[in-house]
């Protein structure tokens, strides 16, 4: 049974997807067969425990990394195919990342960190601010824009990084572990904001391990060794 | 492509890193800071030296050979010139009836200390010289006020004098000293004219002398160990080849010297002087360029180091950058961009230190060191420029590597870095 490779509509079709690390001489397979299709305005989580291949899936749908085998058609593009330079503009225009250690550049201002992406867009310096100042309004940091990172709690820099993502209005927003170093509280307003993003209609696709998280989901994959043990709507998706 | 947005960006980044740690920045760009400073230092001492030999130049004549006993460069032979014999007035005077190609040419001869007096100040700074009317047909006699003797004075010994501008200004000040009168050894002279004033701040003695007809000066003193000069002017310089010629073979029947023999007299002209200081400009070029190739080298070695030790540092700086879209050229522009601006940052750090140091030194040491009046108070502009230019390119050079490194690092590894 073989799925049409037109993507459908998919913002995201990867089949047969492989990744290998060598390790002197023992083969690591981080991924080891993977398929999916990721739709405008779903809502992924990936799941799985700890080594079984969520982050390196997540980089590759993130093009930071490419597949060692299979396809990937990105808004019907093969990134096999892509350069160096076209994956860096596909990781500037169409994809917004969220890292669990929220990776902003500590000397930075929160909007200055939020304007480096329009920057490597070639967005003028006024056009820059007015954007960068709406966004890190949008995520409720309006009263922060001057703040370098230390001068901000583990909740506001990760709004910060989530403004960062969200400023080049993406296909896609994806977000590794985005509340592994918050605490419950606030890790519960930060997936209140994924939520209200999804609600506007951004595409949001998710690595935790924890249930509770992975509960505001749409969709639950489980991997497991490098392989889809699960993919399917979540039925008890929080809605609040 | 690259965007102007991020230039502007690159630019903010790389001041903002340079002065996050301006000591650090300092002690790597050390090495290209010395380079720098050597290549200053080399272009001031030769743009000093160009500047005396251009002014002795002009002073002396371009189109003027003075046959002499010593050689004007050849300050290390001076012993072997030292047992010629004399060039004697009867020689000099029968060289300047004989030669024909030359346009004026004359004797000359010179004391030093002889005392002048006027009214009640005696003077003895000044160097007396006995010469024919002719000289005042040379440039070194461009006048002020009056006139230089004539012939008839010169045949007659008639006791006029003529001073030169600083021998003018010391004994009459601002006031008029043509047709003055004053001692000279004792006898009375008669002031006829005052020569401009033609010296530079090295060559400063030519305006310390007065001149006197050959004849009187042969009375008043004592010629059997003198050695009389004898100026030629060829008149134009594109005939100097022909009168050198002229001027050595008519001097070697004068002094009878066999074929085969060596003259044992100088011709002494400006281009000995030129081709003198263009060995002195080798060896000063050559031990400059050679420190400053060294220097350059060393400091190619601090900088690409701190540049590698940025790259480092700022891994997962890089991997940020990467993940949000910067491509591998920004990245490499981010970090080339920031060790041209550490090299020119040194370069201007030089060019500071350098001029606030030379002018320091060009004003002071030539008090004490007469000799080194030729060093210039300011380096030329121009110098700005090249240095810029040089640690521009240093900074590429040392900036690439580094930079190739950043742009290359894989985005995964990078953002993993701690
Ligand atoms: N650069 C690498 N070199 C070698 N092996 C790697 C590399 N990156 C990942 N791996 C291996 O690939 C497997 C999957 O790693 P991955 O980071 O994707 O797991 P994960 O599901 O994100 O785990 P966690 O929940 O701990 O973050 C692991 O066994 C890991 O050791
Ligand atoms: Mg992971």
């Amino acid at each position: 049974m073989r799925i049409s490779e037109s993507n459908n509509g998919a913002i995201i079709h990867i089949r047969n997807i492989a990744k290998l690390y060598k390790m002197g001489t023992e083969i690591v397979h981080a991924l080891r067969d993977v398929s999916l299709d990721i739709f405008p305005n779903e809502y992924l989580a990936i799941m799985g425990p700890s080594g079984s291949g969520k982050s390196t899936l997540m980089n590759i749908l993130g093009c930071l990394d490419t597949p060692t085998t299979g396809i990937y058609n990105f808004k019907g593009d093969d990134v096999n195919e892509m350069t160096d330079n076209d994956l860096a503009k596909i990781r500037n225009k169409e994809i917004g990342f969220v890292f669990q250690t929220f990776n902003l550049l500590a000397r930075a201002t929160s909007l200055k960190n939020v304007e480096l992406p329009l920057v490597y867009s070639g967005v003028s310096s006024s056009d820059r601010r007015e954007r960068a100042e709406q966004t890190l309004k949008d995520v409720g940091l309006g009263d922060r824009i001057t703040h370098k990172p230390n001068e901000l709690s583990g909740g506001q820099r990760q709004r910060v990084a989530i403004a960062r993502a969200l400023v080049t209005s993406p296909s896609i927003i994806l977000a590794d572990e985005p509340t592994g170093n918050l605490d419950t509280k606030t890790g519960e307003d930060i997936m209140k904001l994924f939520k209200d993003l999804w609600k506007k209609g951004n595409t949001i696709i998710l690595v935790t391990h924890e249930e509770d998280i992975a509960r505001h989901a749409q969709r639950i994959i489980r991997l497991r060794d490098g392989l889809v043990e699960h993919d399917g709507v979540n039925p008890n998706q929080l809605l609040v | 492509m690259i965007k102007i947005s991020e230039i502007t960006e690159v630019g903010r980044q790389v001041l903002e890193s340079l002065f996050s740690n301006p000591l650090r920045s300092f002690l790597s760009s050390l090495g290209v800071i010395i380079g720098i400073s050597f290549v200053i230092t080399m272009g001031w001492l030769l743009d000093g030296m160009n500047n005396v030999l251009e002014d002795t130049i002009n002073l002396i004549g371009e189109d003027m050979i003075y046959i002499e006993k010593f050689s004007w460069t050849g300050g290390h032979q001076w012993k072997l010139y030292e047992q010629r014999k004399d060039i004697t007035y009867d020689q000099a005077m029968e060289f300047c009836r004989r030669i024909k190609v030359a346009q004026i040419a004359m004797p000359i001869t010179r004391k030093g200390g002889a005392k002048l007096k006027y009214q009640s100040n005696t003077y003895n700074g000044f160097l007396t010289n006995g010469t024919k009317s002719e000289y005042g047909l040379t440039p070194a006699a461009t006048m002020l006020d009056g006139r230089f003797f004539l012939p008839i004075e010169d045949l007659s010994s008639a006791r006029v004098v003529v001073l030169a501008y600083n021998a003018y200004k010391t004994i009459f000040g601002e006031t008029e000293a043509v047709g003055k009168t004053i001692k000279i050894q004792g006898y009375d002279f008669r002031i006829v004219g005052v020569i401009k004033k033609r010296g530079t701040a090295m060559m400063d003695f030519v305006d310390n002398q007065i001149f006197i007809p050959i004849s009187v000066f042969n009375k008043m003193f004592d010629n059997s160990h003198r050695s009389f000069s004898i100026a030629i002017k060829a008149g134009n310089p594109k005939e100097m080849d022909e009168v050198r010629e002229e001027a050595q073979g008519l001097m070697r029947i004068i002094r009878n010297i066999p074929p085969g023999k060596e003259d044992d007299f100088s011709l002494n002209e400006t281009k000995t002087l030129e081709s003198s200081i263009e060995t002195f400009r080798l060896y000063v070029g050559g031990i400059g360029i050679g420190f400053t190739v060294l220097s350059f080298i060393v400091g190619i070695i601090g900088i690409v180091n701190i540049m590698f030790v940025s790259v480092t540092e700022r891994t997962k700086e890089i991997g940020i950058r990467k993940a949000i879209g910067a491509k591998k050229i920004s990245i490499l522009l981010q970090f080339i961009i920031e060790s041209t601006a550490l090299c020119l940052v040194g370069a201007i750090v030089s060019y500071i230190v350098c001029s606030i140091l030379f002018f320091v030194v060009a004003s002071t040491l030539p008090g004490l060191v007469p000799s080194l009046g030729f060093l210039s108070k300011f380096i030329p502009v121009s110098f700005f420029f090249i240095a810029s230019g040089l640690s521009i390119f240093v900074g590429i050079i040392a900036g690439f590597i580094p930079a190739l490194r950043a742009a290359n690092l894989d985005p995964v590894d990078a953002l993993r870095y701690d």
